[in-house]
């Protein structure tokens, strides 16, 4: 690039932007579920010996294609009734399933009052201790999958809460319908969260929240209560009350059933998830002025033949030149950036032009 | 816990050169990349939902069908900081979106090797004609380069001339715009920021046998024929920095002809003889057996090899744990359970108990008996922070490791920029 004089930016010449990049994100409730393997022994569905959560992938986990999408666990609190519904002995990792939900509600809710209590998770934005969700499943997406964040107002999950032969005669769609840019959301340690609501019923029922920032989706245990009493297949029978006693209902999944048992249940019971993510992208726009009377002249060697102006044929026509390219310097003209037109553009002491730059970050 | 300064020779930076070897084995209008066979999904005949010997960026949209898993694709709003994808045109932003409206793409972006076959002479002009309307709509006839991608690299080819006069668009070896070119093109995620000289291999098989092979024996960008009907002679040249290889080798392999150029391609005939100039065929440049209408095309393969380089920026950092230092845990396992935290509290005054006595973790060789006790920890992670104390990063090791009160140890901990 040939360069004979510089142009200084000027204060009004820089200014900068942000752009927001979203991606479609479609969680087909069959990738969780029977794509891969027979549930609940899905090929993509890694548990850990903790067996504190379990991992879906997009794709069989040992391939090196795999995509990790999400992470389910369950947890309740230590005041939640299931904690007392057994003694602790038979309550299957009570401890690991306590300290799960107390996890996630410290990093995403904090503490409160004088004796720093930690927070739950609740059915509205007002954090005032009402409307608790003592028991819930978490779904922790990705950071490969929502980015920056979840975009607001468009997460959609879809449960299946019929029986568990036939889970999706009852879908229940949850939406966080009522949140967007401008409102419907709170703002806490964990960023801002909106309230899913359950579509199927149209009775403002919340049966869950979703952070935005943290990409993680929260489902009380209730989403499922009264519509199925045999939300998870179980071993056999257990001596339940109820009328599928050899079956779990959702609370007797969480209190008897392990993490990743009560895990498996869940996905067997997703039929769709989707949400639009977020990616911030900021930029600085520099606005290259090139004046008329400059500009009109080129150093390339090739610009002259024979020491005529190459791009003209008559001698008494003004000079014109091709811009093709525009160098960024700095104040010790350094060049820092170069920046390519699409096409060359024509420049004589005729016309003014006003090249707009554009740098990423 | 308490924080230590890194000191002068604590951090070093410095650059990872790595050359990956890349392999591209095309047979039969279709291209295996590193040897790595087609693979069908549940959902997608292909895995990665791209063609066999491409590479999908980010492998985002894996084993996805539309209908049924449908794909993830990115989409932005139409605003006034006026950002689009590449593939809209400022006229079908300006026009065919409106304000608020989504502008939608689609994923997985990929990218493969592509030839493209310049028959006749590479440097032909054609003449086209197009309605100006700066002169009343009438036809204004105008020349533009039949083959554009050879007249972009004319200025490149003639730079490198200084290396070998091989580059040369015209020298004493003839004038490529004269000549048929054989032009594969390979993407810069293949090979990083250039091919290794030195490492280019271009194997010429007929019914599987090698009839020919080149390299660029000498590094200089000149392709060597090492074994082959002429062996010695150059057959072309490679673009280490651009990414192209670039054949005119136009004498005979092998006298078995075969069908191997597209017969929408003017000249040659067909069918024709092996020649260099149709190495690569099937590779992205719509030869196949039914353009060729000869079955005798899937008696040739091409193997296309070379290794890339890739520039890591290495930070390496050295966390010291001197002898005295870093003896104490604020894990709550580190204590005996039990023990009262406090030795007094008031409104006044906040004072831990200082009796407090700290596990025994040292291993005994004996059954029943307790070994003498030490102070030791055992290191499971460090953590570097900033100047102003942010937490910029962890370093888990694998295994933790112990520190006595006497020990010095180094943890070296390398960062990948």
């Amino acid at each position: 690039m040939a360069v004979v004089n510089y142009e200084p930016l000027g204060a009004t010449d820089v200014t900068t932007t942000k752009t927001l990049l979203h991606e479609s994100i479609p969680l087909t409730g069959t990738i969780v579920s029977g794509t891969y393997g027979t549930w609940p022994d899905d090929t993509n569905v890694k548990n850990y010996t903790h067996g504190m959560f379990q991992s879906v992938y997009d794709y069989p986990y040992l391939s090196s294609s795999a995509n990790h999408i999400f992470d389910l666990t369950v947890g309740y609190t230590t005041a939640s009734a299931l904690a007392a519904s057994l003694p602790a002995a038979s309550n299957v990792q009570q401890s690991k399933k306590q300290n799960m939900y107390t996890q996630f509600a410290q990093v995403l809710l904090g503490y409160t009052g004088s004796t720093n209590v930690v927070r739950n998770f609740e059915s509205d934005l007002t954090l005032d201790g009402a409307g608790k969700m003592k028991s819930a499943f978490f779904v922790n997406f990705s950071r490969l999958l929502y980015k920056d964040e979840v975009k607001k107002g468009t997460v959609s999950i879809t449960l299946g809460t019929g029986s568990w032969a036939s889970p999706f005669s009852k879908p229940k769609l949850l939406t966080d319908a009522s949140a967007s840019s401008t409102g419907g959301t709170s703002n806490t340690l964990g960023g801002d969260y909106g309230l899913l609501y359950d579509s199927t019923l149209k009775d403002d029922s919340v049966k869950g929240v979703v952070f935005y920032q943290a990409g993680i989706a929260v489902i009380t245990s209730s989403a499922f209560v009264n519509d199925t009493e045999d939300f998870n297949s179980g071993t056999g029978a257990d001596g339940m009350a109820g009328a599928y006693p050899s079956r779990y209902t959702p609370a007797e999944s969480l209190v008897s059933a392990s993490i990743s048992g009560s895990c498996n249940a869940l996905r067997h019971r997703v039929k769709n998830i989707s949400f639009n993510n977020t990616t911030e992208i900021n930029s600085t726009i520099y606005f290259c002025r090139v004046p008329h009377n400059k500009y009109n002249y080129s150093s390339n060697p090739t610009y002259l033949s024979a020491s005529q102006i190459r791009v003209k044929n008559i001698a008494a026509d003004t000079p014109v030149t091709y811009i093709t390219t525009i160098g960024l310097y700095n104040a010790n003209n350094q060049l820092l950036a170069s920046a390519k037109l699409s096409e060359p553009l024509k420049k004589d002491p005729s016309n003014e032009i006003v090249l707009r730059v554009r740098l990423d970050y | 816990m308490s924080l230590r300064k890194f000191g002068p020779n604590d951090i070093i930076t410095n650059t990872l050169k790595a050359h990956p070897s890349c392999e591209f084995f095309i047979y039969d209008s279709k291209i295996y990349y590193n040897n790595v066979p087609a693979r069908s999904g549940a959902f997608s005949s292909q895995v990665l939902n791209v063609p066999a010997g491409h590479v999908s960026l980010y492998e985002y949209n894996i084993d996805k069908l539309s209908g049924s898993n449908n794909f993830i694709y990115p989409f932005i709003y139409k605003n006034s900081s006026r950002v689009a994808f590449r593939g809209v045109t400022r006229s079908q932003f300006d026009n065919v979106y409106s304000y608020g409206d989504a502008i939608t793409s689609s994923y997985p972006m990929s990218a493969s090797i592509t030839r493209e076959f310049m028959s006749g002479a590479a440097g032909t002009m054609i003449t086209r004609t197009t309605a100006d309307a700066n002169c009343s709509g009438r036809s204004v006839f105008y020349s533009s380069p039949k083959y554009p991608h050879f007249y972009a690299l004319k200025n490149r080819l003639n730079f490198y001339g200084l290396r070998s006069q091989h580059y040369k668009v015209s020298s004493s070896y003839g004038d490529k715009s004269l000549q048929p070119v054989n032009l594969i093109s390979i993407p810069t995620i293949f090979y990083g920021s250039q091919i290794k000289p030195g490492t280019v291999s271009l194997k010429w098989y007929l019914t599987g046998s090698v009839i020919g092979e080149l390299r660029d024996t000498k590094q200089n960008g000149e392709l060597i024929e090492v074994s082959g009907s002429s062996a010695g002679s150059v057959a072309g040249v490679v673009l280490y920095d651009e990414g192209f290889v670039l054949l005119t080798g136009s004498w005979n392999l092998n006298e078995q002809r075969m069908g191997l150029v597209s017969s929408s391609t003017s000249a040659p005939q067909y069918p024709v003889k092996p020649q260099w100039l149709y190495f690569g065929a099937g590779a992205n440049d719509d030869v196949n057996q039914t353009t060729v209408a000869s079955a005798s095309f899937a008696s040739a393969s091409f193997n296309l090899s070379f290794k890339g380089t890739t520039e890591t920026q290495v930070m390496t950092m050295f966390a010291h744990a001197g002898r005295g230092e870093a003896n104490y845990s604020s894990n709550p396992t580190f204590l005996n359970f039990g023990q009262p935290k406090l030795r007094l509290t008031s409104s006044q005054v906040y004072e831990e108990d200082g009796t407090r006595t700290i596990v025994n973790t040292v291993s005994s060789s004996y059954t029943d008996y307790s070994a003498s006790f030490q102070r030791q920890v055992y290191i499971s992670r460090v953590a570097i922070y900033d100047d102003s104390g942010n937490l910029l990063g962890i370093a888990t090791l694998s295994n933790p490791v112990l520190k006595k009160e006497d020990e010095d140890l180094a943890f070296k901990i390398r960062l990948d920029i």
